[in-house]
């Protein structure tokens, strides 16, 4: 920046702040006469300004570093405050409601001079910024927050009650029921206590350390740090002392065995009964104590239900080997990555299908070879700003799908890639997810150098995702997937397997041919680079499995793609 | 019906240029009360020449135009008053300000992510500078700082929103 431009920027700072003194003022004017790119510069100042303040004006706080966690069932409403398209036509909207506020008044000029500067100013961007950027983004100031008191860490063959929702491994629970009507679950309170769970089941998780149990057999390892650990069991109050025991509930009563340490047994009108290493008994429903027998092996253990973990994982790994080598003969794959390949990768990414014109197979640049959604499968982890697999895809399409296995450590960048194509020239997809967890799949339509108003300079219709991240998927394995009809123009994205956005690209931002050519998967290479500087856009995390299909497939097919490749 | 018609779609018009116009005209007047009074003059101008008003017609050039004279008269009018520009200034910057207020839109929607990637001691001092109006020296003083020292600071961090707006608006997609 130039002196003068900066002595302009410095005087208009203090113009800002109410202190500029009346030479100030003249030597703005004069510096303006003189200077017409201190012209351009004064302008974009204050629009910048201009800017700011209708972001205050409209109730916008700044926004706070992380996104608390936010539930995308819940965002389906909100629009994206990123959307171009999807802006335009939300103020529309506004402006209709505007324009019935207005009729409604008695005084239409009054309504129309007063309260359509206040309200546009309040609503400039749509409900949609202001709801996306203080729920979503900041709603509360400061730290972000999560919820729960227990995680799930294992689930060997469970079948949960049909009134329950399935969870997965690494969910956090909140207080309330639990419910499997077989399989075991292992639930790590936030306290310290590993609990594992065998069905049939019901408890009622109370606190990170404590929980009421109707009916079900359950061990608990209750390390010192947990101590005080507790079950309600009935009117009766199981005190862990630091130790691992079993308890057994059904309507005869409560099957308690001690298989380390002590616990402290309360229940109301009785003095409390301590049990210790090597103790069993049931607590009967009419109010007895029976001694018994103590039987570990009737609780199964955790290096147990490590070894069932492990041999369900490497089940499930085989089931999808083999629906995977079915998949690949799909015609309507373009490409195809299984992340599968045994043995020496030697920095390829070995295609899982042949092509008619060329080798498909990826280059591996930086990125390492990581453990997969199973532990005997690979997949890539994608960390430096360098990493990426290069890849060339010949040949001209119309619809796609694009489908991958992710592992999201967090959103970095402005733009973390997926998959784009180098040059993002006519008919080229992009595919990436924004800082605001959106996703995010466009088809360049116009080259970049088409002129006109703003509207028809756009050379593309980029559709976007309700944010479905959140800091609790950091870590787990999620399904992505794009599919976009080259004919409707309808684009949807998928979230496991569930629809989670629905757009129609803009008729005249329609691509009907579509191509790849260069691309690469977890980072964007510009063609034109020569090296030094680059848009850093790598992902932050994993992929496993990636596909291209030339055609959009259909929800059903995506579901299909879920279910069999979900760990 | 067809009268209604015409105000529905310039109503319409006017709400979805609203945040345009005033960008356009509070780089002009450099003041947002007296930025507020114009845009609330303009659009009662633009309200009474709804006759004027063609549905073929592009609306955001006809409301700059007016716009712009609403802005010159102000200029004028209110010589007395302090302003930072005269209209001969105005006048010679008016195009570049139609330029610049058209994306206005684009440049919130950019600024919220530049925002967002600030550091945290930054972004608290455009908190307190920009979204509480406090005065620099109430700043400085919070933040027990100079005057100097918080300028220094807030010239450098609009800056980074400046060029952090630039990059996103130019680099999309």
């Amino acid at each position: 920046m130039n002196s003068k431009l900066e002595e302009l920027e410095s005087l208009l700072f203090d113009w800002e702040a109410g202190t500029l003194s009346d030479e100030g003022v003249e030597r703005v004017r004069e510096i303006l006469r003189s200077d017409e790119d201190a012209k351009a510069f004064f302008v974009q100042q204050q629009v910048l300004t201009a800017a700011l303040k209708l972001d205050v004006d409209a109730g916008l706080e700044p926004p706070a570093m992380e996104s608390p966690a936010v539930e995308p069932s819940t965002v389906e409403e909100r629009i994206p405050v990123l959307n171009p398209s999807v802006s335009r036509k939300q103020l529309n909207r506004d402006s209709r409601i505007n324009l019935w506020a207005a009729f409604a008044g008695l005084c239409l000029i009054c309504v129309l001079a007063v309260r359509v500067f206040y309200l546009e100013a309040s609503k400039s961007s749509g409900p949609e910024s202001i709801a996306g950027i203080n729920d979503l983004q900041h709603g509360e100031k400061g730290e972000a927050t999560s919820s729960g008191i227990a995680l799930v860490t294992s689930l060997v063959d469970v079948i949960w009650e049909a009134d329950q929702s399935p969870l997965e491994v690494g969910d956090a629970l909140s207080p309330g029921r639990l419910a499997i009507v077989s399989g075991f679950a292992q639930i790590e309170f936030f306290c310290g206590a590993t609990v594992i769970v065998e069905g049939p089941a019901e408890l009622d998780l109370k606190s990170v350390s404590a929980a009421r149990v109707h009916h079900g057999r359950l061990r608990a390892q209750v390390p010192p740090a947990a101590r005080g650990f507790s079950l309600e069991l009935d009117d009766m109050k199981l005190v862990d002392l630091g130790t691992e025991f079993g308890v057994s509930m059904s309507p005869d009563g409560a099957d308690v065995q001690v298989f380390d340490g002590e616990v402290e047994l309360h229940k109301p009108g009785q003095s409390k009964r301590l049990m210790t290493t090597g103790q069993a008994g049931v607590f009967k429903e009419d109010g007895t104590f029976q001694v018994e027998q103590i039987q570990p092996e009737q609780f199964l253990d955790i290096a147990t239900l490590e070894l069932r973990a492990k041999s369900q994982d490497e089940s499930r790994y085989q089931a999808w080997k083999l629906w995977s080598s079915n998949f690949q003969r799909d015609s309507r794959l373009i490409a195809y990555y299984s992340f599968d390949e045994e043995g020496d990768w030697k920095r390829k990414l070995k295609s899982s299908i042949q092509a008619e014109s060329g080798e498909l197979d990826g280059a591996i640049v930086g990125a390492n070879r990581v453990q997969g959604r199973w532990s005997s499968k690979s997949a890539l982890e994608f960390k430096r700003p360098g990493d990426r697999v290069r890849m060339h895809i010949p040949g001209e399409f119309s619809s796609l799908t694009l489908s991958c296995w992710v592992k999201i450590d967090s959103l970095d960048r402005w733009y973390n890639s997926l998959f784009l194509t180098d040059g993002y020239n006519q008919g080229e997809p992009h595919w990436q997810i924004l800082d605001t967890g959106q996703l995010f799949f466009s088809v360049r339509h116009k080259s970049d150098d088409a002129r006109g108003p703003d509207a028809r300079k756009r050379t593309h219709h980029i559709v976007l995702s309700p944010p479905f991240w959140k800091p609790s998927l950091s870590g787990r394995w999620l399904h992505l997937a794009t599919t976009y009809d080259a004919g409707s123009g309808k684009t949807k994205h998928y979230l496991n397997g569930d629809l989670l956005h629905e757009e129609e690209i803009a008729k005249d931002l329609l691509v009907k041919t579509t191509r790849i050519r260069d691309a690469s998967i977890g980072n964007w290479t510009l063609p034109t680079e020569e090296d030094t500087e680059f848009a850093v856009r790598n992902l932050n995390g994993s992929i496993d499995e990636f596909a291209i299909f030339a055609a959009a497939l259909s929800a059903s097919e995506i579901k299909e793609i879920y279910n069999h490749g979900k760990p | 019906m067809e009268q209604t018609d015409n105000s529905e779609i310039f109503v319409r018009h006017l709400t979805e240029h609203q945040n345009r116009i005033y960008g356009y005209v509070f780089s002009l007047v450099g003041d947002h009360s007296r930025a507020a009074d114009v845009v609330q003059e303009t659009n009662l101008v633009l309200w009474r020449k709804i006759g004027e008003f063609k549905q073929d017609r592009e609306f955001l050039p006809w409301a700059f135009a007016i716009a712009r004279i609403q802005v010159l008269a102000h200029l004028r009018d209110r010589k007395r008053d302090r302003l930072l520009l005269d209209a001969e200034l105005a006048e010679a910057m008016s195009v570049e300000a139609e330029k610049q207020a058209e994306k206005i839109d684009i440049i919130r929607e950019a600024l919220r992510p530049c925002l967002q990637v600030l550091t945290p001691t930054n972004r608290e001092l455009i908190e307190r500078r920009y979204f509480r109006s406090m005065s620099i020296d109430d700043v400085a003083e919070s933040v027990d700082r100079t005057t100097g020292a918080v300028k220094v600071a807030l010239l450098r961090i609009r800056r980074q929103l400046a060029d952090c707006v630039q990059q996103r608006t130019t680099a999309g997609g």
